[in-house]
């Protein structure tokens, strides 16, 4: 068990047993760039002669691993294209990594800031619909739709096509929908960002909920502020890489440090903090066991 | 001793015991699939209601349309050819005869060019919750079947109206078993469409072209058994499921004779067929339906 994570977060909800497995996952993408300079690999110069472009590597992640346990809210904090979202979607498993494994007890829950689901019917439609699309029988929606339209708090708004709505009504909408079916595992891409206040109280003791009944939520936030509130744990990624994995405070204000002295153009304290933290982190080595099976994979650490 | 990295920093070690983990985003062996396809079906009933409704929802008339574009559709193809040029090219009823095909052709080519299109406009639904995808495709599929309701029932009104009137026999009653065959092929139409759209987003360019070359082929305008005299090219123009949906619905509703056994038996085939391959085909992408 990791000692960053400490066994009894703040608010008292107890950890339990793993319900996310991240080992050693990396995701390298190829994409076109214009970029000038570098020399022309072979599959560069034959790619320019037939008039395609050329091609970079992309490490969106490289070597992360972790393990996420019942009642933990992660955050996952860093700049933008850091690989957040990436981490994100594939444990969500609507990416496929390059390398690496995610395991999880079940399907995890997206949320993502591309908030309208069906954009032409109404957010009552919608509620429906995303609540069948989770598997919920139609007796269980009849259920659902009441507590999901409270959590939401969007009003009379609910009748009217989900096209009319604003981003911040969209997205709460759609939590209310995860929400409501109690996921096990949720991921949110910044979509509590945009709450006002009061939505934001409602959310948040939503996720305590969750959390409580053995759930793990992520959440994605360039918002240090945001981690720092809502969860209990934070992971800093930076180019793809693990930069620090621990309580929330402190990982958030680390990052916030660094986010704050490269806002100012301090790029050498930047690199400072950077390479502090880098050596604050301890990796994480995760190995899995099947005790079903008879021989043991890897011999147990002592 | 615990392990540590190269730079000597220990590591941390987290045993898992994954005897309740599984897999994030591979797709489940096929029966597994199936039940849970079986478990959205009130989501698939619900999508396609929801879609077969947003096409006419910014209209003034709005649900009207789901007659009134066949009827319209109908009443072209009556002014142009059954008036304008009055040509019957040597067919008995030839009005009746081009209605049929274009009315049921329009099924078939609808579920091709829809289907292509499926996975794109159900992916927020793709990207905001897990379940089987086919379920996208399959409401789809659904959906267009339900619109066949107010196209057939223009189709059968007008053939009986316009002269020469076609008359109600006891061969009409072998009909819905076409349309049964002919839904079952769209349903592999439609799953083949969708993942071959989504893996090769170009093909979504020849789509006009080939529902074009497929029209012509099928015999919707003309007689290809009068205009083709290749043998061979007829053989194998005759193994096409739409040409053997539209000669067999001709037969039955105009001119009151039993198709021929090669033509049911071709199109059972195909319906057969088609779904169930269709359906392991669609099956066998199931991860990369998420992706952007």
């Amino acid at each position: 068990m990791s000692e960053l994570s400490s066994p009894v977060p703040r608010d008292g909800i107890p950890l339990g047993e793993p319900t996310v497995s991240v080992r050693r996952l990396s995701v390298h993408y190829r994409v076109a760039s214009t970029e000038l300079g570098a020399t022309l690999t072979r599959r560069d110069r034959v790619r320019r002669r037939v008039g395609l472009p050329r091609t970079v590597t992309v490490r969106a992640l490289d070597d992360v691993s972790f393990v996420a346990r019942a009642g933990e809210s992660i955050g996952v904090v860093g700049q933008n294209g850091s690989g957040k979202s990436t981490l994100l979607r594939i444990v969500a498993g609507l990416e496929t990594p390059t390398s690496g494994e995610v395991l999880a007890t079940s399907t995890p829950t997206f949320l993502s800031v591309n908030a309208a689901l069906v954009p032409e019917v109404s957010g009552l439609q919608n509620i429906r619909l995303g609540l069948l699309a989770m598997g919920r029988s139609p007796a269980e929606v009849d259920e659902l739709v009441p507590d999901v339209i409270k959590l939401a708090g969007i009003g009379n708004a609910v009748h009217r096509p989900m096209r009319s709505y604003s981003s911040g009504m969209g997205a709460r909408l759609r939590f209310a929908i995860a929400a409501a079916a109690r996921p096990e595992i949720l991921l949110i891409d910044e979509a509590l960002a945009t709450g006002d206040a009061a939505s934001k109280e409602r959310s948040e003791k939503r996720m305590a909920e969750i959390r409580s009944t053995a759930g793990t939520i992520f959440l994605v936030s360039h918002a240090a502020q945001t981690i720092e509130e809502m969860c209990t744990r934070a992971i800093w990624l930076h180019d793809g890489e693990l930069v620090l994995d621990g309580p929330a405070e402190e990982t958030a204000r680390s990052y916030r440090w660094w986010a704050w002295n490269v806002a100012k153009g301090e790029d050498d304290v930047a690199a400072d903090v950077l390479e502090k933290c880098r050596a604050r982190l301890r990796a994480t080595l995760v190995r899995h066991e099947d005790p079903k099976q008879h021989i043991p994979r890897h011999s147990p650490a002592s | 001793m615990s392990p540590s990295t190269s730079a000597g920093v220990p590591l941390v070690v987290e045993d898992v015991d994954v005897s309740r983990l599984r897999p994030v985003g591979r797709r489940p062996n096929i029966a597994r699939y199936i039940a849970n396809l079986w478990g959205r079906r009130h989501f698939i009933v619900a999508d396609s209601r929801v879609r077969a409704l947003s096409g006419e929802r910014d209209t003034i008339l709005g649900r009207f349309w789901l007659v009134g574009r066949p009827l319209l559709d109908g009443v072209t193809f009556f002014l142009i050819f059954g008036v304008l040029l009055n040509a019957s090219r040597g067919i008995d009823n030839y009005i009746g005869f081009l209605l049929i095909g274009v009315f049921l052709f329009t099924w078939t080519s609808q579920s091709l060019t829809q289907g292509a299109a499926s996975l794109n406009s159900g992916r927020n639904l793709i990207r905001g919750f897990a379940f089987p995808r086919a379920s996208i495709p399959l409401a789809l599929a659904l959906r267009e079947a339900i619109a066949m309701g107010p196209r057939l029932l223009t189709l059968v009104a007008m053939i009986l109206v316009i002269p020469p009137h076609a008359q109600i026999s006891w061969y009409w009653v072998l009909f819905p078993g076409v349309l049964v065959l002919q839904g079952m092929f769209n349903v592999g139409v439609v799953l083949y469409a969708a993942r071959l759209v989504h893996a090769v987003p170009d093909l979504r360019l020849l789509l006009g072209f080939s529902s074009r070359l497929w029209m012509y082929g099928s015999g919707v305008m003309y007689s290809i058994d009068r205009f083709v005299e290749h043998p061979q090219a007829l053989a194998v123009m005759q193994l096409n499921p739409a040409y053997c949906v539209l000669e067999i619905s001709r037969d039955l509703l105009l001119y009151a004779t039993l198709p021929e056994p090669r033509l049911w038996l071709t199109l059972a085939a195909w319906a057969a067929a088609t779904p169930v391959l269709g359906f392991l085909y669609f099956w066998q992408g199931e991860e990369e339906y998420g992706r952007e």
